[in-house]
């Protein structure tokens, strides 16, 4: 099966390619789901691009889209999906929902938005099989989700015993395989597990209430395990203390703890809050901005905030539990799960008339535009956590247009405007960057070689954009969008479901840990450690996962 | 004469304890589980050298395909139909979603009682919950409200009470407010203190345990039958733990949604000095699975209609009994246990355990295998986290439900 695109105007920062400053147009081969160089053979089908825009499938490295939290978020936001019913027109059992949407209509959803690779950032081990089962359920996107470690107790107990990076090592590498996880995600390094044992907060050098365990010895330790198993992707940590004015310093010293070895830093807006003026809340992105710009082992993912009802969804329990008093409306949801983490959901309304919902939007526009490498930022509303992921192509528009930025700044709190220098920032990001942004920085940053842009080789996940100078207009739909080479949407109108991939990595480790893994499984959880482990032939209805091998470096 | 074939680590997905370590010896076509085993799981286990039972058209039997289509036809002309039972794997809830989408109909799982009781407070406040392995280790207080819950659980406590807690240690207490504790829950507890405190009201007295252990005392002197002293006792007990815990089966407990309400107020009130948990029992013939599987897919759990190119949820119009009230088809689906339909006077179209007795010849009948037996599969445990692997014991001779409804579909 041959395709080709023809007359496009390419952006594809990857490749070094940007149709869209030269003005240049040129065609796109694509054989057998893949793109391959031009060739002169018929084709089964062409497709006029008449000079639009032509970028990569976008890949979201941070969104909420599958696992147990989804669903009690689901269930305790009935009033979401009442909402936002049934898209009209051709039912193919798409559900709805805004904030947390079904898989149908997130898979729906992101594909309308030229998206088509999503990954999952928080699936909790116990909670694999169903999380995998769910992601099987989302048409049009390929998946992958990260595991959160580094508070369940097996690990805590290892640390505490003094255990040597070789032993975490095999401990970390049987839990990827285990669960079918693509790469490590750390949450509130400790701060879950302490919780269990009734500390309310968790700085980086406290110790555990039970373990003596501090967050950064489990971060350090992590780092190191990933770099070592070869993980593409490096730690992607949610930090201690999120959303507690003054955690600025805790993320300040969260970078250096790493000693020049790579980290993701998630959500940072929610980590970039300082203490000064008199609502002790202000704006550190300038601070923490510099600090990144500084460290080339450092990426980060914003998690703006977008104003309107959400529901916030987490691993991080004991932040949960401390924000529970700001539920909108006034109803949460905390679990303690499995000697292995936990989960916290809060629904919740951002206020553009609120101080402190106001300034964290200016402080996610801060960090956007003040990062300088756009390949070390990533676009995220942490979804739905900051705002559901629709909101993308308004926040796109914040980004590329300054005047429209600072009329919707004009409207907001105006003690937060007074504490925000967003005014001043006059950057605009240019196509290419949110290109970067969106495409081709996660695919490197996820070590996904074939995605992220459109040289020969490269996945045929493409994404057909018709330009407009209103950017909100531009990005809020596609003209067309193929999935694999097949066209899955058209005119902005989803025309075929596609079946996605799962991603996983697969490091080498010492399968001695197997032994003690049974061990651990039989007395303390209660469960066989045959029975948590899932096998390719759960995933994807049995079409198992997409590999990704990963080679150890020597430690 | 089959050899006898002994298998270990059996997954077990019936009551929603979801135990992974029954033995299981199987002969030919002969199943029968060995210890350690419940009598609920030995006797839903067992099967004997007995031909299937064949497909049936309006009691006449009549081959597979021709019965799925028979069955298509119904569905094709049917005006309301409701799609209930549902005790199905995970590939077979996907199966059931997809019959509503393509015919119409309500969703909902035969024990969808208790679960609705629960929501009560999970939907309407928010709970904040706890799960198996996390009770089993940490839990040093255990309130368990209604009657002894080892008839439906029978190694609950034994799961939840193993030699070496890692941080529960040696002085764990369990508190039996309401009907007494059985022989075997007592044996199953021997490494633990145990006391028992009858009561006529559960919800009263859990409502002024609530009220003492937020520190204030309720006006009288007695609640449910357990005088004020005791309760304020048990109240301190319960400020004192460092992971109290309190469990319910809400399907067993006529106001199970003021239970689930109390005991949720409780919970809340112990975590702003110390750690606690609701455990809320339930869980049966993969019904929780079910249920996520709704969410994800559907955006509402079971109760919910699927018509006119959308769905709708309601509680209480869409449970089995009052859905059925509107109803001209009844499927009904259950490939755990022989579990018979409701009475019904419409057509019934039933995908059922071999061994299920029908007060009614079914207008279409296919037997269906039973996951974790007949064919692999995935179940949901009670605490809706984790899930497990069903592995099949002999070679099916009987469809899945999803291989049923598929070809229904077909038609």
């Amino acid at each position: 099966m041959r395709l080709r695109l023809k007359g496009g105007r390419v952006l594809d920062p990857a490749n070094g390619e940007n149709g869209v400053a030269s003005g240049t147009v040129r065609d796109i081969e694509i054989e057998d789901g893949r793109i391959v160089a031009a060739t002169d053979l018929r084709a089964d089908a062409e497709y006029d691009l008449g000079g639009d825009v032509v970028m990569a499938g976008g890949i979201d490295l941070h969104s909420h889209i599958a696992g147990g939290k989804m669903n009690l978020a689901r269930l305790l936001m009935q009033e979401d999906r009442r909402a936002f019913p049934e898209m009209p027109g051709n039912f193919c059992g798409c559900g709805g929902g805004r904030a947390v949407p079904t898989a149908h209509a997130t898979g729906c959803r992101y594909a309308e938005l030229g998206y088509t690779t999503v990954f999952e950032p928080a699936m909790v081990g116990a909670n694999a099989r169903a999380a995998h089962l769910e992601m099987a359920d989302i048409p049009n996107l390929d998946t992958g989700a990260y595991l959160v470690l580094g508070n369940d107790d097996y690990f805590q107990r290892l640390l505490a015993a003094g255990a040597g990076q070789e032993q975490v090592n095999a401990y970390v590498g049987w839990m990827i395989e285990a669960t079918q996880a693509f790469a490590i995600k750390i949450v509130n390094p400790g701060g879950i597990n302490a919780f269990k044992f009734n500390a309310r907060k968790m700085d980086l050098d406290e110790a555990n209430p039970h373990y003596a365990v501090t967050p950064r010895k489990v971060l350090t330790t992590l780092i190191r395990a990933v770099t070592e198993l070869g993980l593409p992707h490096p730690i992607h940590l949610h930090g201690c203390n999120l959303g507690v004015p003054g955690n600025d310093e805790t993320t300040l010293a969260t970078m250096l703890a790493t000693e020049g070895r790579r980290l993701h830093l998630t959500h940072l807006q929610f980590h970039s809050y300082g203490t000064e003026g008199d609502k002790r809340f202000s704006s550190s992105a300038a601070r923490i901005a510099e600090m990144v710009n500084a460290n080339p082992n450092i990426s980060v993912d914003v998690g703006q905030v977008m104003f309107g009802q959400t529901i916030t969804a987490s691993a991080d329990y004991m932040s949960q539990y401390r924000n529970r008093g700001l539920a909108s409306p006034k109803k949460s949801i905390g679990m303690d799960i499995e000697l292995d983490a936990a989960c916290g959901v809060v629904p919740f309304e951002y206020k553009d008339k609120s101080f402190v919902n106001a300034l964290q939007w200016a402080i996610g526009l801060e960090l956007f535009l003040l990062v300088e490498d756009p390949w070390r930022i990533f676009l995220t509303t942490d979804h739905p956590n900051g705002g559901p992921f629709t909101t993308y192509p308004h926040l796109i528009r914040l980004l590329m247009d300054r005047d429209f930025r600072n009329a919707q700044l004009a409207t907001l709190n105006k003690a937060a405007q007074a504490h925000t220098l967003l005014a001043q920032i006059k950057r605009e990001y240019s196509l290419e960057e949110v290109a970067i942004l969106t495409r081709a920085a996660p695919a490197r940053i996820l070590g996904l070689t074939d995605k992220g842009h459109l040289g020969p080789g490269a996945v045929a996940d493409i994404a057909v954009h018709t330009e407009d100078a209103d950017r909100e207009a531009m990005f809020s739909t596609t003209r067309m969008v193929f999935k694999n080479g097949r066209l899955i949407v058209k005119d902005g109108v989803v025309v075929e479901l596609a079946q996605g991939t799962t991603h996983v990595a697969r490091p080498e480790f010492d399968r001695s840990v197997d032994k003690d893994m049974q061990r651990w499984f039989d007395e303390s959880v209660g469960l066989k450690s045959k029975h948590f482990r899932i096998a390719d032939g759960e995933l994807r209805g049995g079409a198992g996962p997409t590999i990704l091998k990963c080679e150890g470096v020597a430690s | 004469m089959a050899e006898v074939q002994t298998i270990h680590d059996v997954a077990c997905g019936f009551c929603g304890l979801g135990c992974d370590d029954l033995t299981v010896e199987v002969e030919g076509r002969q199943v029968r589980a060995k210890a350690p085993v419940c009598p609920e799981a030995a006797r839903l286990l067992r099967r004997l050298d007995t031909a299937d039972p064949m497909p049936r058209v309006a009691g006449e039997v009549i081959d597979q395909a021709d019965a799925a289509k028979a069955a298509h036809q119904i569905l094709a002309a049917a005006r309301a139909p409701v799609i209930g039972g549902l005790g199905v794997d995970m590939a077979g809830a996907g199966a059931a979603v997809d019959l509503a989408i393509r015919f119409g109909g309500v969703l909902d799982h035969y024990a969808s009682d208790g679960l609705f009781r629960n929501y009560a407070a999970a939907q309407r406040t928010g709970w904040l919950s706890t799960t198996l392995a996390e009770v089993r280790n940490r839990c040093d207080v255990l309130l368990v409200v209604g009657d002894d819950p080892a008839a439906t659980w029978g190694r609950l406590f034994e799961r939840l009470f193993p030699e070496k807690p890692l941080f529960a240690g040696s002085n764990r207490r369990v508190i039996f407010l309401g009907g007494a504790p059985g022989e075997k829950t007592r044996a199953q507890l021997a490494g633990a203190s145990v006391v028992h405190h009858a009561t006529t009201d559960a919800v009263a007295a859990l409502e002024a345990l609530g009220s003492f252990t937020a520190g204030r005392r309720p006006p009288g002197s007695c609640f449910g039958g357990i005088e004020a002293d005791t309760l304020a006792g048990l109240a301190e007990e319960l400020r004192n733990a460092h992971y109290a815990v309190v469990t319910w089966n809400a399907a067993d407990l006529d106001d199970g949604d003021l239970v689930a309400e109390r005991a949720t107020a409780l919970v809340d009130t112990l975590n702003v000095t110390t750690r606690a948990g609701v455990f809320p029992l339930g869980g049966r013939d993969n019904i929780i699975g079910v249920n996520q599987l709704l969410l994800w897919r559907l955006g509402y759990p079971l109760r919910t209609a699927v018509q006119g190119q959308a769905s709708s949820h309601d509680g209480t119009l869409f449970a089995t009994q009052a859905a059925l009230a509107d109803a001209d088809v009844l499927v009904w689906i259950s490939a755990f246990r022989p579990e018979p339909p409701p009475a019904f006077g419409g057509k019934i179209i039933a995908l059922a355990h071999p061994e299920t007795v029908f007060d009614k010849e079914p207008d279409v009948l296919i037997p269906v295998g039973t996951p974790g037996v007949d064919h692999a599969g995935t179940a949901f445990r009670m605490d809706s986290i984790v899930s497990l692997p069903l592995g099949a014991l002999r070679v099916a001779t009987l469809p899945s439900v999803a291989e049923a409804v598929r070809c229904i579909a077909e038609g």
